[in-house]
């Protein structure tokens, strides 16, 4: 703890440090202790004990993108300028589960589904990016200096490429189908099935993978030499949405769940087989290997459509990888409240919930899962956009001091979404009240 | 029950079948097609209260407004046919704020808008504040919608209402916010009249507000 004590020694000085100050410094000079101390902290959050330190997660978003200058372009089509935007803000903006520092990825597990009969690379392949949807012109998402403009944040937006009439087909033999019938419709750039263009495309992605997957690989190093450390994660996924996000549009998911229950039903069972390859491609590494999963239409649902539609199929998910031995980090978007019993359903200790806009975070959340599931959020993301350092460091202090000293907590806000409007200070004050009040 | 109740609870038990069942025997049996468009309001209205009671969720409004969809296309060939329209109960501009092309949340909106009465001007997504400045002088509306999934539609949310202010209309029109990401922190920065996460809590304080007008 030598870092801690130089940083004493400053203030003593008399020189005006704040501790996010000390930190900054601490993990240039220092960065393999610092980010042993990251990995101790986050270890001891996920095993619901009670950490040194809260760990201080959740931010990114345009905030990182913009901070030295840079456009959402940029950072999507031009990998130099991807590692300056996020080295700059991993500097500058220190926080301890750092899995957001990747802005140039979309949504795009269904090609990690697709191909995941390919280990070696269906997790490179999970996450969609601009270089990518430049060959394949997915119609899933938007990117910016294509169809949004330079200035814009890349956006997933899904589609209607299955009819409900083709249930069948899908539950027959998903990956075929996948591969059949939706990428076709989906994915223009590929042709047609078989054609030397459907070929030659395939050949261009695996060219383009290996230059991201190489890209990434350096830029985790040099996180690493900023103390972050490295934490293996696959992907999961829920299945009932791989069929709103994908295949049949949340709206038309939606409307599956009442004209077609049976159909919608087989079709999360036949998917499961297929989410649990692709999420043990990267075999679980002691101490931490970390399965992502990140929810969509959980929040859409009555309790009842939940715990027939969606619950069931999902729960299996997870408890299929628990069991072989990874923890998971699930992101339960907008107001999981009504849902958030079902989570004890789950063996203790099974992973991080991560929420992002319960009614009440202590009352519906915290109070109800504490000691059984380390519970991330907590922090308004509005809060650090509008609010002021007083207001964000009162908030963060009362709530940790609700939390700290049970353990299983990571301090974030709901949703690593900063706009590039959030004023810097309230980003240092958020990590200042968070290495004041945490310990 | 008479047949009116009977469809209004149809459809609050999102029975798509027999609500379309309903609609169907009243048109044939010569029913003023308006009384079962006035149907839909009292619908919308329900439709509200259950969800603000916790008895509805997004999915059950998503199939709320299908049928409510569906039933208005039924009902329109034969309001044409007798030369009838219905009065609008109110003008409504709505778009997603500049930067966001997400519309789940905005389209259950206009569908539940316009079974509930209202005249709805759909600006579509990704609109531009000066956009919605010209379509407040074009169509003078009582209320305007901005709707956005991300966290920055926030920020345009704020930079619309300023320019809306700065035309000098911001005293002629109720402004509604609404998407996943707003909340009272949101409504207090972008200088809205209300927000809401949903589309019915969204109609319920539209009609309030229309009703509150026009009375």
């Amino acid at each position: 703890m030598g870092g801690r004590k130089e940083g004493l020694e400053v203030s003593l000085m008399g020189v005006n440090k704040e501790p996010i100050d000390v930190l900054i410094e601490r993990q240039q000079k220092e960065p393999e202790t610092v980010a042993k101390e990251r990995l101790d902290i986050i270890l001891k959050a996920v095993e619901l004990k009670v950490p040194s330190r809260v760990p201080i997660s959740g931010l990114g978003g345009d905030i990182m993108a913009y901070y030295n200058g840079k456009t959402w372009y940029d950072v999507c089509y031009d990998f130099e300028k991807a590692r300056e935007a996020v080295l700059s803000f991993a500097k500058n903006f220190p926080q301890d589960f750092p899995f957001i520092l990747a802005p140039y990825g979309l949504e795009g597990f269904i090609f990690a589904l697709a191909f995941s009969d390919f280990p070696d690379f269906s997790n490179i392949i999970r996450f969609l990016t601009g270089p990518v949807h430049d060959i394949i012109k997915d119609k899933w998402s938007r990117w910016p200096g294509r169809e949004l403009r330079e200035h814009q944040h890349p956006q997933f937006l899904g589609g209607e490429f299955m009819k409900p009439e083709e249930y069948k087909q899908l539950i027959d033999d998903p990956l075929k189908f996948i591969h059949d019938v939706v990428f076709p419709r989906a994915c223009p750039g590929l042709g047609k099935p078989k054609s030397p263009q459907w070929n030659g495309t395939l050949i261009r992605i695996g060219l383009t993978l290996q230059r991201v997957a190489s890209f990434q690989g350096a830029l985790f190093q040099e996180l690493g030499k900023l103390g972050y450390p490295a934490i293996p994660m696959t992907s999961a996924y829920s299945p009932a949405d791989i069929i709103g996000d994908f295949l049949r549009h949340p709206t038309g998911a939606m409307l599956d769940m009442r004209r077609h229950p049976d159909d919608f039903k087989a079709a999360c069972e036949a998917l499961i087989e297929h989410i649990l390859k692709v999420a043990t491609a990267i075999p679980p590494t002691p101490p931490l290997t970390i399965s992502f999963i990140p929810l969509h239409l959980n929040e859409m649902l009555s309790p009842k459509l939940y715990n027939e539609f969606y619950w069931p199929y999902l729960k299996k998910v997870i408890l299929e990888l628990v069991n072989k031995g990874y923890k998971m980090f699930i992101f339960f978007e907008g107001d999981h409240t009504p849902h958030v019993d079902t989570i004890l359903e789950l063996p203790k200790g099974w992973g991080v919930a991560w929420f992002e806009r319960p009614r009440d975070f202590i009352k519906d959340v915290w109070e109800k899962l504490k000691g059984h599931t380390c519970v991330m959020g907590g922090v308004p993301t509005n809060l650090l956009v509008g609010g002021t350092p007083e207001k964000i460091e009162e908030y963060v202090k009362n709530l940790l001091n609700q939390t700290k000293s049970e353990g299983g907590f990571i301090l974030s806000t709901g949703i690593a979404e900063l706009p590039k409007e959030t004023p810097k200070q309230n980003i240092r004050a958020y990590i200042n009240a968070a290495l004041k009040y945490g310990e | 029950m008479s047949s009116s109740e009977e469809f209004v609870n149809a459809i609050l038990e999102l029975e798509e079948e027999k609500a379309l069942k309903i609609t169907r025997e009243r048109l044939e049996a010569g029913e003023d097609p308006l009384k079962i468009l006035d149907d839909l309001k009292v619908v919308a209205e329900k439709v509200g209260e259950k969800y603000e009671k916790g008895e509805f969720f997004v999915a059950d409004l998503v199939m709320a407004g299908e049928i409510m969809k569906e039933v208005s296309e039924l009902v329109r060939p034969k309001l044409k046919e007798l030369g009838k329209a219905r009065e609008p109960i109110g003008k409504f501009v709505i778009g997603t704020v500049e930067g966001d092309i997400h519309d789940i949340g905005k389209n259950i909106v206009v569908t539940m808008a316009e079974a509930a009465g209202f005249e709805v001007i759909d600006l579509g997504v990704d609109v531009p504040p000066q956009k919605f400045v010209e379509a407040i002088k074009q169509h003078n509306p009582d209320v305007v919608g901005m709707s956005g999934l991300l966290t920055l539609a926030i920020e345009s949310m704020k930079k619309t209402i300023d320019a809306i202010k700065n035309a000098g209309l911001r005293d002629k029109v109720k402004i509604i916010i609404g998407g996943g990401r707003v909340d009272e922190y949101a409504k207090e920065y972008t200088g809205a009249d209300a927000w809401t996460n949903d589309a019915a809590t969204g109609i319920r304080i539209m009609l309030g507000w229309v009703g509150g007008k026009k009375v």
